[in-house]
C-alpha cells in the first residue's frame, strides 16, 4: 500500500518537472528508437532475403550461368558457350533431375499503341513455371507446341501490363517487342522486388526460342535453373555437373570454368552468414547506444540528486526511510526511461516503417523489437538508476537538512 | 514524555579536530508544555533539536520518549518514530516547488502505514486556516502561508511533538506572529511543542525558555504567565 502510493507519488512529480523528465527521456527514446529500427528492419530484410532465396532457388534449385566465377555476384569469364543441349546432357546423364529450364534474356522497348516501356524480356521454355514455381494470374501459359514452333505469345508483368493498358484486360492484345509483335496470352503471377531492387514484375516472358530466334539472334543461354530431386545430393550434382560442362565445352585441366553454378545449399549458407550479422552487429550497435543513453540519464539524475538534497532531507525528517528514498528515485529513473522506452519504440517503428516502404520490404513486425526495448530500457533505467539512488538513500538527514 | 539525560553530541572536523557541540544537556519535557530553547548561532540549539527529532543521534547520554530509550535506535525506527510522533517545521519552510499546498501538506502520509488517508491534509489545512488556498503552489503563497502549509504538514500524522527549528526566521513580524499565535492554539490544545529560536522576543510567547551557550544549558526557566499575542500586535 505504501509503496503503491509511492510509485504513484513518484510518477505524479516526474510529470511536474516536465522538462528534467524530458531530458531524462531523451537518451533512452533515442537508443530505443534505434534498437527497433534495426531489429525490426534486420527482421524484415532478412525475411525478404529468405523469401527472395526461397522464390529463385526452391528447396533444391541449382542454377548454372553462362560465364566463369564460382558465386553469385563474383567475376564472370567471358563465356558465351552455355547452350540448352549443355543442360539437356546434364538432364540425360545425371539421374535426380526433376525438371530443368534454360534462360536468355534482353532489354527491349514493349510497345503497345502509343504506350512504351523498357522492359526485361525473359526467353523461358514451357517448363518454367514448374521450376521457378511461378504462374499466371490470367489467361494462359505457353505449351511445348509454342516452345518448338517459335511461336510469338508473351506473358506479361503486371507492371507491364498497367504501363501499357492501363486499367485494361491485356489478355488477347497485340504488343510490339522490339521489332517484332507479340499476342499477349496472360499476365504473370505478381512477385515484387527481388534482392538487386528489380522489379520482377516488369518482365515479359516469352517462348526462348521465340526470344532467341527472333529477338537476340543468339544460340546459346544466359542460365538454367535445375531442379533435383534430392536435395541432400546437391553439392555431389553440382560436381558432376561441373564435369559434364567442362567436357562438353572441352576445356584442359588448369583451365578455368566459362561457366558457374550455384546451388540452394550453398545461398543457405550465404544467407546464415547474414543472419549472423543482422543478429549479432546490429543489436551491438543499438546495445552501444543503449549504454550511452543509460550513462546520460544516470548522469543527469546524479545531477537532479545534487539539487534535490534539501527535498531528500525533508523525506528523511517526515518519516521517510531510506529504502525508501532509493525506491523512489529507482522508481523515477526506471519509469523515465520505461517512458523513453516506448516513445523510442514507436519512433523507431516509424522509422524503420518508413524505410522498409523505401527499400521494398514488406510490413515490419514491431513485437519483437517492442518487447526488447520495453526490456532494455527498463533494465537501463534499473542499473542507471542505482548510483543515484543508493547515495540518495545514504544521505544523512541532518547534513540533508542543513 | 522527553527525557535528556547528559546529553552530549562530538563531531570530528574533516581536519580530525573535535568539536563539542552539546555538552551534559539533561531536560525533561511534559506532554503539553510549550518550550522555547534559545542561544546565539553556534550555541548547539539545531543539534539539539536534531537529536530530539531522532535526525541525529547523541555522542554519550541517555534519550527516553515516554521511558523508551531512543538513544541508539535503528534507522527504520528512528523514521518510523518522526513520521508517527514528530512534526517539524524549519525556517525555510522546505515545501515541494512544483506541489500543491495539499499534496505538500500530505506528503508525511506517503510514509505512513495508515489505510486511509482521505481528507487528513484537508482537516490540517482548515486547523491553520488555509482551506482557501488549498491547490495553490508554494509561489502563489505568501511566507506566513508557506509556513502554515508547513506547519499543518507537520500536524498531519497527529504527532506528540511539533518541533520548529527558527520557524519566524524568514517572515515578517506579522506573519511571524500568526505563525505563533497558531502554536499558541495548538498548544492549548495540548500538543507538545519545542520551539528552537534566536529571537528573544519570539521566545517569550512559550512558557518555558531554556537557553544553550556554546553547547551548555546555561538557564531553563518557567514562565510564571504565558504572553499572550495582543490585537494591536496581530
Amino acid at each position: 500500500m505504501k509503496n503503491g502510493r509511492l510509485a504513484k507519488h513518484s510518477l505524479r512529480m516526474m510529470g511536474r518537472y516536465k522538462l528534467r523528465t524530458g531530458f531524462m527521456m531523451l537518451g533512452s527514446v533515442i537508443a530505443i528508437a534505434a534498437l527497433t529500427f534495426v531489429v525490426s528492419l534486420g527482421q524484415s530484410a532478412e525475411r525478404k532475403i529468405l523469401k527472395t532465396v526461397s522464390q529463385m532457388f526452391g528447396d533444391s534449385g541449382i542454377v548454372i550461368h553462362d560465364g566463369g566465377g564460382e558465386m553469385m555476384g563474383g567475376p564472370h569469364g567471358p563465356g558465351t558457350r552455355l547452350k540448352i543441349d549443355d543442360i539437356a546432357a546434364i538432364a540425360r546423364e545425371l539421374p535426380g533431375v526433376e525438371a530443368w529450364d534454360p534462360m536468355q534474356t534482353i532489354t527491349a522497348p514493349v510497345r503497345h499503341g502509343d504506350s512504351a516501356d523498357n522492359v526485361l524480356v525473359r526467353g523461358e521454355s514451357e517448363r518454367w513455371p514448374l521450376v521457378w514455381n511461378r504462374t499466371a494470374s490470367r489467361g494462359d501459359l505457353f505449351d511445348e507446341t509454342a516452345v518448338t514452333g517459335s511461336a510469338r505469345v508473351a506473358i506479361i508483368g503486371e507492371s507491364v501490363a498497367r504501363e501499357l493498358f492501363g486499367n485494361d484486360d491485356p489478355v488477347g492484345a497485340d504488343i510490339q517487342i522490339g521489332a517484332v509483335p507479340f499476342k499477349v496470352i496472360g499476365t504473370l503471377e505478381p512477385w515484387g522486388t527481388d534482392p538487386h531492387g528489380m522489379d520482377r514484375d516488369n518482365e515479359v516472358i516469352v517462348p526462348i526460342s521465340t526470344l532467341m530466334r527472333r529477338l537476340t539472334n543468339v544460340d546459346t543461354i544466359s542460365a538454367a535453373k535445375l531442379v533435383v530431386t534430392d536435395r541432400a545430393r546437391s553439392d555431389e550434382m553440382k560436381t558432376e555437373m561441373k564435369r559434364i560442362l567442362r567436357e562438353r565445352h572441352g576445356l584442359l585441366a588448369g583451365q578455368p570454368n566459362d561457366f558457374s553454378i550455384i546451388t540452394a545449399t550453398e545461398i543457405r549458407r550465404m544467407v546464415g552468414q547474414v543472419q549472423r550479422v543482422l543478429f549479432f552487429y546490429l543489436p551491438l550497435v543499438a546495445a552501444i547506444a543503449l549504454v550511452v543513453g543509460g550513462i546520460v540519464s544516470a548522469s543527469l539524475m546524479l545531477v537532479s540528486m545534487n539539487e534535490r538534497v534539501a527535498e531528500i532531507g525533508l523525506r528523511r525528517a517526515i518519516g521517510a526511510r531510506s529504502q525508501d528514498i532509493r525506491l523512489q528515485f529507482l522508481l523515477e529513473t526506471t519509469l523515465t526511461m520505461l517512458a523513453g522506452g516506448v516513445a523510442g519504440v514507436a519512433l523507431g517503428y516509424a522509422v524503420a516503417h518508413l524505410g522498409a516502404s523505401r527499400m521494398h520490404l514488406d510490413g515490419v513486425n514491431p513485437w519483437m523489437a517492442s518487447l526488447l526495448g520495453v526490456l532494455a530500457s527498463s533494465l537501463v533505467g534499473l542499473l542507471a538508476g542505482v548510483l543515484p539512488a543508493l547515495r540518495a538513500a545514504h544521505l544523512h538527514p541532518a547534513d540533508a537538512l542543513r | 514524555m522527553i527525557d535528556l539525560n547528559e546529553i552530549s553530541k562530538t563531531y570530528k572536523r574533516p581536519s580530525g579536530e573535535l568539536v563539542v557541540a552539546l555538552s551534559d544537556i539533561s531536560l525533561h519535557i511534559e506532554r503539553g508544555e510549550f518550550v522555547a530553547v534559545v542561544g546565539a548561532s553556534g550555541s548547539g540549539k539545531s543539534t539539539l533539536m536534531n537529536i530530539i527529532g531522532l535526525l541525529d543521534l547523541a555522542t554519550a547520554g541517555r534519550y527516553s520518549w515516554n521511558g523508551e530509550n531512543v538513544t541508539t535506535l535503528d534507522p527504520n525506527r528512528q523514521a518510523e518514530m518522526r513520521n508517527k510522533k514528530i512534526g517539524f517545521v524549519f525556517q525555510a519552510f522546505h515545501l515541494l516547488s512544483r506541489t500543491t499546498a495539499l499534496e505538500n501538506v500530505e506528503l508525511p502520509l506517503l510514509y505512513s502505514d495508515r489505510r486511509s488517508i482521505k481528507d487528513l491534509g484537508r482537516r490540517a489545512l482548515e486547523a491553520v486556516n488555509l482551506t482557501n488556498r488549498i491547490h495553490h503552489r508554494p509561489s502563489e503563497l505568501s511566507g506566513g502561508e508557506q509556513q502554515r502549509v508547513a506547519i499543518a504538514r507537520a500536524l498531519v500524522n497527529e504527532p506528540d511533538l511539533l518541533l520548529a527549528d527558527e520557524p519566524t526566521g524568514n517572515l515578517d513580524r506579522t506573519s511571524a506572529l500568526e505563525v505563533i499565535s497558531i502554536f499558541q492554539s495548538l498548544n492549548r490544545a495540548g500538543r507538545t511543542i519545542v520551539l528552537i529560536t534566536h529571537d528573544q522576543e519570539i521566545s517569550s510567547f512559550a512558557n518555558r525558555i531554556v537557553r544553550l551557550e556554546r553547547g551548555h544549558m546555561v538557564r531553563d526557566q518557567r514562565a510564571v504567565e504565558t504572553r499572550a499575542i495582543t490585537q494591536e500586535e496581530q
